[in-house]
């Protein structure tokens, strides 16, 4: 007779239990690397015995980490409301500040609804997307067909014209900007009068004026403006500076260089123009 | 040597095993935890030593079993070294009582470490985990435990007249 913790079993000699328990093993280990059923029931059965166990174990550091997390949290608390605190004054500042800008643009947004360019009521759009590439340079607003927006209406910034909308949705429209190299602007210098075409190059600092002769008196620094004719832009509004012109005798023609006056990197949201109804507006347009 | 044991004395045996493994998996602190000495693995080689008629090689299966899911390793892992160990202490266990308390230890350590090795082995065969250095620091805590766990314990059997 034997026993086995505790309890009097009938058992064999100690090599031969061993073997036994060694065989056992192994069998369990096989059967538990091959995801056996049965394994899976034998650990659970053996896990919900042990869990008051393993809870045992987990007591006093679960409690000491309690008390701890209790003490580094009201710690932490109030450290927090420091910090946010000062960043509450300082928001605050900022946010007095913010009143101020919005009251600004609100006198700024009644300005534009006078009268940027004679002849047009003009109205502030959101720019949604923009893409900017070799073949297209589009910008995508959030006003559309419900807002009256129409194809071949003009977009212009703060500082020169942007581009024309090419396509309109409900509630969005595609612009192609004066870079787009499907684009073509009507100008006519300012300081002279020269009437020239300014395309676009796909790059949104560049434009190019073909199309003028050597004899053209056009220098760098030039203001090119929109001359109003076609009708799709604006009279009068300016688009463009020279940048470089130059002189190939191999050529008819200027190779001329200008950079577009409107930031078209910049902001996010244009103008869009309506032409008045009215005799103004017959005046200025000649196409 | 072969008189019952009373329900009471049981479950001081029961009790010792039990507290083994909580402290087996207590959680620990990575900086100790390699050196945390294989409880069980002594409490059952006392136990063996103390008792070889009552707690042997089916006991240790049992505890290396447990041990096993609590673990979460492969199922009869420790069941297989366990049994080995007790094995292993019963065939030395007259020899280890005669030894003094440092040597004791060495050899204690020296079978318990040779549980361990099987475990390495079927670890890396398995599981393709290589053994590491670090493998063996529990073995060396577990020299240096075991004079004071073997004092304790001895204690605790001697007040509970368990013999």
């Amino acid at each position: 007779m034997g026993t086995f913790l505790g309890w009097s079993i009938k058992r064999p000699s100690n090599l031969t239990k061993l073997i036994l328990f060694v065989c056992a093993s192994v069998a369990l280990m096989v059967a538990d690397s091959h995801n056996d059923q049965g394994t899976h029931m034998m650990r659970d059965a053996v896990l919900r015995a042990s869990y008051p166990l393993q809870e045992l174990a987990a007591l006093p550091f679960s409690a000491g980490h309690d008390a701890f997390k209790g003490l580094r949290t009201n710690a932490r608390l109030r450290r927090d409301n420091a910090r946010l605190e000062a960043l509450n004054r300082r928001l605050a500042v900022k946010a007095s500040q913010l009143g101020a800008l919005r009251a600004e643009l609100a006198h700024m947004a009644a300005l534009l609804h006078g009268s940027p360019v004679p002849g047009y009521r003009a109205s502030l759009a959101r720019i949604l997307d923009v893409s900017s590439g070799p073949f297209s340079q589009r910008l995508t607003l959030d006003e559309g067909a419900r807002d009256h927006v129409f194809v071949g209406q003009a977009v212009i910034d703060g500082h020169g014209v942007i581009g024309q909308v090419v396509s309109v949705s409900p509630d969005t429209s595609q612009v192609m900007l004066i870079t787009d190299p499907d684009s073509g602007i009507p100008v006519v210098s300012e300081r002279n009068g020269l009437r020239a075409i300014a395309f676009g190059m796909g790059s949104q600092d560049r434009l190019k004026i073909p199309y003028l002769t050597v004899t053209a008196d056009i220098r760098p620094g030039d203001i090119l403006a929109s001359s109003g004719l076609g009708g799709v832009y604006p009279p009068g509004y300016p688009v463009a500076r020279v940048t470089e012109v130059t002189s190939n005798p191999n050529l008819a023609f200027l190779k001329i260089r200008a950079v577009p006056l409107a930031r078209l990197g910049y902001h996010t949201h244009v103008l869009l123009l309506w032409p008045r109804k009215g005799p103004n507006n017959r005046k200025t347009g000649h196409g | 040597m072969d008189n019952p044991l009373s329900l009471k004395q049981r479950a001081l045996i029961l009790a010792s095993f039990v507290a083994a493994m909580i402290l087996a998996i207590v959680p620990l602190p990575e900086a100790i935890r390699l050196l945390r000495p294989d409880w069980t693995a002594l409490v059952l080689v006392y136990w063996c030593m103390a008792l070889p008629e009552r707690i042997g090689v089916g006991s240790g299966w049992v505890l290396g079993l447990f041990l096993d899911v609590l673990y979460g390793s492969l199922l009869g892992e420790q069941a297989l070294a366990k049994a080995l160990l007790a094995y292993l202490t019963l065939r030395f266990t007259l020899r280890l009582r005669m030894f003094p308390r440092w040597q004791q230890s060495l050899a204690v350590g020296t079978l318990v470490a040779l549980s361990d090795l099987m475990l390495i082995m079927i670890k890396s065969l398995v599981r393709g985990h290589p053994p590491l250095w670090s493998d063996t620091a529990p073995m060396i805590a577990n020299v240096i435990l075991w004079p004071f766990l073997f004092g304790v314990l001895r204690e605790v059997r001697r007040r509970a007249k368990i013999s």
